[in-house]
């Protein structure tokens, strides 16, 4: 079963992925920040990572570090943001993150055929 | 006569009044009435005090100016040491003496500064100090002539202040542009979160992720989809200006072969014109070599045009694309040209302001944020190229872009 975590600090919104994500069989973990998502990175060797940036605590390019500095794979990472541009952006893309989608651009029928693409994709 | 080198003639005859020259040999008389002429000269004088110091920097002589300058009458300054104009820390560091000696070393001396007058109020004065010698070339003292600029330096201080001022203003303006923009752009981030999560769940019903949703409702669902899309695209408008305004946007370029942008373009906007019943007709005839363009920025910058365009004409309406450049041109032109409502003249100019609403047939149905061409002209302006608009009311309005080749 593919394995997908989702790294998003809105409440709502974390819910309406899970709710989408899940009408595939896929195993869908959830992470409110950077360091959840991160221990749960510890745990569980994932297909595909969306990382939000802008978080608590731990924010999204800071998770990128730790993710790295652990030996895992950027790779897998896509990130799902409302930051069109700026130096969080950027420094995420340099990380290795491999893709940027616009959260506001992105319907739930669009999250879940990239998801899916992404998936088959691996 | 009155020069440095021949100090010590001017210094006696100085002290010869005009009435004596008959009494001297009449070879010397018209030497002397020159003499005379000089003396009557430098003692009218009242807008410059014009003195001499003997080597020690005594006062020698005194006109009308220095009396009226500084406020001594000759007979109380006469003998005095220089010095005593000077502002008293200016004494104990011993700037007259060090003015002396330059004077004696590079033969004159220019100072401006505060000096004192026998009441003790200070002026500006301007002043040169010339070293005077005899004809054997014996340093013999000194000429001195000072101007009260008081009234200048107070203007140039008032001047002074007034550029510092208006640079702090324009700091204080910059800096208030500066947290304009940053505030438009938190402001943008922050507004783009809640409109997202209306995008999700009202788009989890339409999109039947929750069943099937029936005509009514989806027509419903569909209004406030809408309304939060265009929600979305303000708040997206208004983060591309505040950067482009805030200098923020880079621009990459790249060779890029622009008819294949432009095919990508259209086809990227297909449903927009479809869902209207337009036809967008390409027209490359030219081979045109690669331009040097910002994919991303040039692509949108043209989308924005474009989709003015797609609004402003009716449904059926045609809209023309097409490229061109001259042989050995340095330019091309890129020409979007509609078949929609069109402008007035006077309405032309006011197109790239930031949201600009121009009111015709179409304007109370066509949504929007007023910014798109405002940006467009930015980032078309950041390649070194230009927008011309030609346009006539109810006929259309064709949208020419001008782009350096390099």
């Amino acid at each position: 079963m593919r394995k997908i975590l989702v790294v998003e600090d809105e409440d709502l919104l974390r819910e309406a992925y899970l709710d989408v994500l899940s009408t595939e069989p896929y195993q869908i973990d959830t992470a409110a920040d950077g360091k959840q998502a991160l221990n749960k990175c510890r745990e569980t060797k994932y297909d595909l990572i969306l990382l939000d940036l802008m978080m608590p605590v731990v924010n999204g390019v800071e998770f990128l570090e730790y993710y790295i500095q652990e030996g895992l794979s950027p790779k897998r990472v896509l990130i799902l943001s409302n930051l069109s541009s700026g130096k969080e952006l950027n420094k995420a893309m340099e990380l290795g993150a491999y893709k940027n989608l616009l959260k506001a651009n992105i319907s739930p029928k669009q999250l879940l055929s990239t998801v899916r693409y992404e998936l088959e994709a691996a | 006569m009155f020069k440095s080198c021949g100090g010590k003639e001017v210094y006696f005859f100085l002290n010869i009044q005009a009435k004596d020259a008959v009494k001297l040999n009449p070879q010397h008389n018209q030497a002397l009435a020159e003499l005379a002429n000089y003396r009557l000269l430098v003692e009218s004088i009242q807008d410059y005090a014009i003195f001499i110091l003997d080597k020690g920097g005594h006062v020698r002589t005194w006109n009308k100016g220095a009396e009226k300058n500084k406020g001594y009458l000759a007979n109380e300054i006469i003998g005095k040491h220089f010095s005593i104009f000077y502002l008293e820390d200016d004494v104990i560091s011993r700037k007259p003496e060090r003015e002396l000696e330059l004077a004696q070393k590079l033969g004159r001396v220019e100072d401006e500064g505060w000096r004192v007058r026998k009441d003790g109020s200070q002026f500006w004065a301007s002043v040169v100090i010339t070293a005077l010698y005899n004809t054997s070339g014996t340093l013999v003292g000194y000429g001195k002539i000072t101007r009260d600029l008081t009234e200048r330096k107070s203007h140039e201080d008032e001047l002074r202040k007034a550029n510092y001022l208006l640079r702090e203003q324009q700091k204080d303006l910059e800096e208030l542009n500066l947290s304009k923009d940053e505030f438009i752009s938190l402001a943008s981030h922050q507004l783009r979160t809640p409109a997202t999560v209306i995008k999700q769940y009202i788009g989890m019903l339409l999109e039947g992720f929750k069943g099937r949703v029936s005509g009514e409702q989806t027509e419903i669902l569909q209004k406030a989809y809408d309304s939060n899309e265009r929600q979305i695209l303000i708040v997206n408008d208004l983060l591309r200006v505040a950067q482009v305004d805030a200098g923020k946007v880079i621009i990459h370029k790249v060779p890029m072969d622009i008819k294949s942008l432009l095919t990508d373009m259209v086809e990227g906007q297909r449903s927009a014109f479809g869902k209207r019943g337009q036809t967008v007709i390409t027209k490359f005839d030219e081979p045109i070599s690669d331009i040097n363009l910002d994919p991303v920025h040039f692509r949108m910058a043209l989308e924005n045009i474009l989709d003015n365009a797609i609004k402003y004409t009716p449904n059926h309406g045609k809209i023309m694309l097409s490229v061109s450049a001259a042989p050995k041109s340095s330019r091309v032109k890129i020409s979007i040209e509609d078949t929609g409502v069109g402008l007035k003249q006077k309405d032309i100019p006011k197109l790239f302001t930031k949201f600009a609403r121009i009111s015709n047939s179409l304007s109370s149905k066509v949504g929007g944020s007023g910014l798109g061409l405002y940006w467009a002209d930015k980032i078309i302006k950041l390649h070194g190229g230009t927008i011309e608009v030609d346009s006539k009311l109810n006929k259309g309005t064709n949208f020419n872009i001008w782009v350096p080749v390099s």
